[in-house]
């Protein structure tokens, strides 16, 4: 049944064979063709749908007909406007990713106008202080500037000194780690604003060895910290508060004397 | 008016060829006037549609509007008396008995079939569309499509063999 039912299609779909082969596109077509190519029943038919193809081909368009195929605009093509491209969703879609992507090149580029040795560094330190918490310290209670023998004697670490403008100022605690990178890193946490002090060692160019000086205090801000970091003996020191720059001004303005 | 002619992608469509829809008018009513009428009505109202934007997005809207503007313009005229055709086989020497004809002659043999045999034979000939297209544009199936052809064959063979009953055998 099945095979009578599938002779019959094939017969159908041989009946409607294309006559010329850019139309021979169907599978099914295909089958079938290849099967019957060499009957003679078939190249008859082939050759009788090709000569009636060739008489119909043969039709000539009437003049008054040929002008509709004419390049002449007939019907004004509406010009495209300004406003039309703006309002072309595609058009749109390109022009807020363009924005959006100008956007992030702006916002990189001033974020890194203010750039200096030590910055990356300085704005990670800033995501520790955020997270630390006064029991991750060591209980230490005396004065800021005393605590760089406490780091050259314990760690030994050389020239971890806090400068004289938060010298005098009480601690509440401090402790050393390292970082990712395992650099020792000093932390001094004030009783004065809650204020965090960071002693880090300053970049180094990665040829010649040399320290990468820059000269006075350069701001950093992470998540509502901001940082006030300068560098000096190749350590950079780091005073960060919960706040903004005006927080730390009056600290940096003049050394005490 | 180039823009009746696009599709939505803005591509020519070459299923929307237009000397091939005017042959199609040809074949579909025997008359170069009447086909002329056909084909001038069916690009008038494509333009307007295009002048309103409201261009069909189906890719063969203007074959099938010109097949029921030559349906109806057919239905006002004189029908034929219905009579059973003869039949023959496809024969060999058919290609040189068709060769001796002239497209009009062809396209009066084609406009007196009966609808739908009409509409398939003369999409089939034009060689513009595949068998699918065709079954879409004159709404029919595969089987039927198949039928018309296969009989418009021999009944045309047998025309061409009362025709020119010497041709092929020289």
């Amino acid at each position: 049944m099945k095979l009578l039912s599938s002779m019959r299609r094939q017969r159908s779909l041989l009946n409607c064979a294309p006559i010329s082969a850019r139309q021979l596109a169907d599978r099914p077509m295909r089958s079938a063709i290849s099967r019957a190519d060499d009957s003679a029943e078939f190249v008859d038919q082939q050759n009788f749908d090709r000569a009636v193809a060739q008489l119909v081909s043969l039709i000539s368009i009437p003049a008054e007909s040929a002008e509709w195929f004419s390049e002449k605009d007939l019907v004004p093509v509406r010009k495209r406007t300004w406003r039309n491209m703006v309002r072309n969703p595609a058009v749109l879609a390109i022009s807020i990713a363009v924005v959006v992507i100008a956007g992030v090149f702006v916002f990189n580029f001033v974020s890194h106008l203010n750039d200096f040795p030590g910055s990356a560094t300085a704005r990670k330190l800033l995501g520790v202080a955020a997270s630390t918490r006064p029991v991750m310290l060591d209980p230490v209670n005396a004065e800021a500037g005393t605590l760089s023998d406490l780091f050259f004697m314990k760690h030994g670490l050389e020239h971890y000194d806090v400068p004289e403008q938060f010298a005098d100022f009480g601690t509440i605690g401090c402790r050393v780690f390292e970082d990712d990178e395992s650099r020792r890193i000093a932390q001094i946490w004030l009783s004065e604003k809650r204020m965090q002090l960071f002693l880090f060692p300053a970049e180094r160019d990665s040829k010649s060895g040399a320290v990468l000086r820059f000269p006075g205090w350069r701001y950093v801000h992470q998540e509502g910290w901001t940082g006030a970091v300068t560098e000096h003996s190749g350590v950079c020191f780091m005073a960060a508060v919960r706040g903004s720059d005006k927080d730390l001004e009056p600290y940096l303005s003049q050394p005490k004397e | 008016m180039r823009e009746v002619f696009r599709g939505p992608s803005g591509v020519p469509e070459r299923k929307q060829n237009l000397p091939q829809l005017y042959r199609f008018c040809f074949l579909m009513l025997g008359d170069s006037r009447k086909a002329q009428e056909v084909f001038h009505a069916t690009l008038r109202e494509a333009a307007v549609r295009a002048a309103r934007g409201e261009l069909p997005s189906e890719p063969f809207w203007l074959f099938r509007d010109a097949r029921w503007r030559c349906l109806d313009v057919t239905k006002s005229d004189l029908q034929p008396e219905w009579v059973e055709m003869e039949e023959r086989d496809v024969a060999t020497k058919a290609e040189s008995q068709i060769q001796r004809l002239d497209p009009m002659q062809l396209a009066i043999w084609i406009s007196a079939a009966p609808d739908p045999q009409r509409t398939a034979l003369a999409l089939f000939y034009l060689d513009e569309f595949d068998y699918r297209e065709i079954l879409e544009i004159a709404e029919l199936k595969l089987s039927e499509l198949s039928r018309f052809l296969a009989k418009g064959r021999r009944q045309l063979q047998a025309w061409l063999d009362s025709k020119f009953p010497q041709a092929g055998n020289v």
